[in-house]
C-alpha cells in the first residue's frame, strides 16, 4: 500500500496535463472496488482525484503548497472512509471527494494532532517536492509565442494571470469594459495556444 | 463517466471569481466529476503559471497600467521607474538586482481610441511598432516594461519611444521621449540615473 501510494503520488504530480482519465472504470466503480478491500484501484483513484483536489485547492488557498497539503489530507480520508464502507453512495464519490474537500478546507479547528494519527494509519508521503509538482510549459517557447502576440492581448493575458485578476477589475485600469477585457482574453488565449502547438509540432 | 466539454471561457471565468455563486458551485461540482474539464482548466492554470514566471523574471515586454506596477512592487519586486513628459529625455540605465524596468510615458490620451508605440533607434535602425497597446486615456500615461534581457545587453544607445493616435486611416504623433541609455558598469557614482 505505502509502496503503491509512493508511486502514484509521482506519477500525479509529474505530469499533471497528461491526466487522462478515460480507463476501464469509473470513479463509482473504483470507489466500490477500495471498499472491497481491491487495493490496485487505491492508486488509480488517487491518480484520479488528486488534480482534482490540488485544482480546487490552488483555486481557494491561492497556495501550490497548501494544495499539496490538500490534496494528501482528502486522498488519506476519502481512501480510510472508503476502505472502512463508511462511503453510503459510492455512485456519488465525486461529490463526497469535493464536500470532504471543502470540509477539510474550511475546518481551522483542524488539529495537527488529527493529522498526524491518519498520516499514522497511511505513513506515505504524498505531497511531491515543489519543483515535480509544477511541472513548467516549455518557457522558451511560450516567450517566443508571448512576444509574438498582438500588444493588447499580451498585456491582458499578462496582467489576468499574474495574480489571477477578473475582467472587471482589470478592465477598470486598462479604461475598458468587463466584456471588451474577455473578448480580448479569449483570443489572446487561442492565439498563445495554436502557438504553442504549432511549435510544438515542428 | 460525464464527457461534458465546459468552453475554455467559462472554466477560466470560475477560475477569476468572475461567476455568481451558483454558477460556479456548478461548475465545481462538475470539476470533481469531469476529467477533461479539470485537465483543460489543469493546463489554464499551467499558462497562468508560466505568464507569471516569465514577467517576474523579466522575459516579457508589454505595457501595464500604473496600478499593476503597485501590485508588483507589493509583491516585492524591484523596479526602477523613469517618468517623461511629452518631448523630454532621460539618462537610464539598469542595475544587476533590478527586477524590472518601468517607464511612464505622460501624454494627451482624451479622445483617442487607438494607441501605437513605436520604438526606435537614433542611428537608423528599423523601428518596431506595437499596434493598439493598452492605455486608460483618464490617468494619461502609458505605463511600459521592456524586456530586461534587451535592457541587460544594450551598450551606450540613444533610443525614442513614439505614441501615434490611430484614427480611421491617418494617425498622428502624441509625444515622443528619448532614452538615452548606459550599461550600469559605466556609470559612476553620483550619476544621476
Amino acid at each position: 500500500m505505502n509502496r503503491v501510494l509512493s508511486i502514484v503520488a509521482r506519477e500525479i504530480y509529474a505530469s499533471p496535463v497528461q491526466y487522462v482519465a478515460e480507463t476501464q472504470d469509473d470513479d463509482a466503480s473504483l470507489a466500490r472496488r477500495i471498499a472491497a478491500s481491491d487495493t490496485g484501484a487505491e492508486a488509480e483513484f488517487c491518480r484520479r482525484f488528486a488534480p482534482r483536489i490540488r485544482l480546487f485547492g490552488r483555486k481557494w488557498l491561492r497556495s501550490e503548497a497548501a494544495a499539496a497539503d490538500l490534496v494528501q489530507d482528502v486522498l488519506l480520508m476519502a481512501l480510510q472512509k472508503l476502505r472502512a464502507g463508511a462511503v453510503r453512495d459510492p455512485e456519488r464519490i465525486a461529490s463526497f471527494m469535493l464536500g470532504t474537500a471543502r470540509q477539510m478546507m474550511v475546518d481551522s479547528r483542524r488539529s495537527s494532532g488529527r493529522r498526524e494519527r491518519i498520516l499514522d494509519t497511511f505513513p506515505v508521503d504524498l505531497i511531491p517536492d515543489q519543483a515535480s509538482a509544477t511541472e513548467p510549459l516549455d518557457e522558451q517557447r511560450l516567450r517566443h509565442c508571448l512576444q509574438a502576440l498582438p500588444e493588447r492581448e499580451r498585456a491582458v493575458l499578462v496582467m489576468t494571470f499574474y495574480d489571477d485578476c477578473p475582467a472587471d477589475a482589470l478592465g477598470k485600469q486598462l479604461g475598458l469594459n468587463a466584456g471588451h477585457v474577455r473578448v480580448i482574453r479569449h483570443r489572446g488565449l487561442d492565439h498563445l495556444r495554436s502557438c504553442m502547438e504549432a511549435e510544438g509540432s515542428q | 463517466m460525464n464527457q461534458h466539454q465546459h468552453p475554455t471561457a467559462e472554466l477560466l471565468a470560475y477560475w477569476l471569481d468572475e461567476l455568481d455563486e451558483a454558477a460556479a458551485a456548478k461548475i465545481e461540482v462538475h470539476l470533481f466529476e469531469c476529467a477533461s474539464c479539470s485537465a483543460a482548466l489543469q493546463e489554464l492554470v499551467r499558462i497562468g503559471d508560466a505568464l507569471r514566471r516569465e514577467l517576474r523574471s523579466g522575459n516579457v515586454g508589454t505595457v501595464v497600467s500604473a496600478e499593476f506596477v503597485r501590485r508588483l512592487q507589493a509583491d516585492g519586486l524591484r523596479i526602477r521607474e523613469y517618468t517623461l513628459r511629452p518631448g523630454e529625455s532621460v539618462n537610464c540605465t539598469v542595475a544587476p538586482d533590478d527586477d524590472l524596468v518601468i517607464s511612464y510615458l505622460h501624454a494627451p490620451l482624451g479622445e483617442v481610441r487607438q494607441v501605437d508605440l513605436v520604438f526606435a533607434d537614433f542611428d537608423g535602425g528599423s523601428p518596431h511598432r506595437s499596434a493598439h497597446i493598452p492605455f486608460d486615456a483618464a490617468s494619461g500615461v502609458v505605463t511600459v516594461v521592456p524586456p530586461m534581457a534587451v535592457l541587460r545587453a544594450m551598450g551606450h544607445a540613444r533610443k525614442r519611444m513614439q505614441l501615434l493616435a490611430v484614427e480611421d486611416a491617418s494617425e498622428r504623433v502624441l509625444a515622443e521621449y528619448t532614452f538615452n541609455h548606459a550599461p550600469y558598469d559605466a556609470l559612476g557614482s553620483g550619476t544621476d540615473f
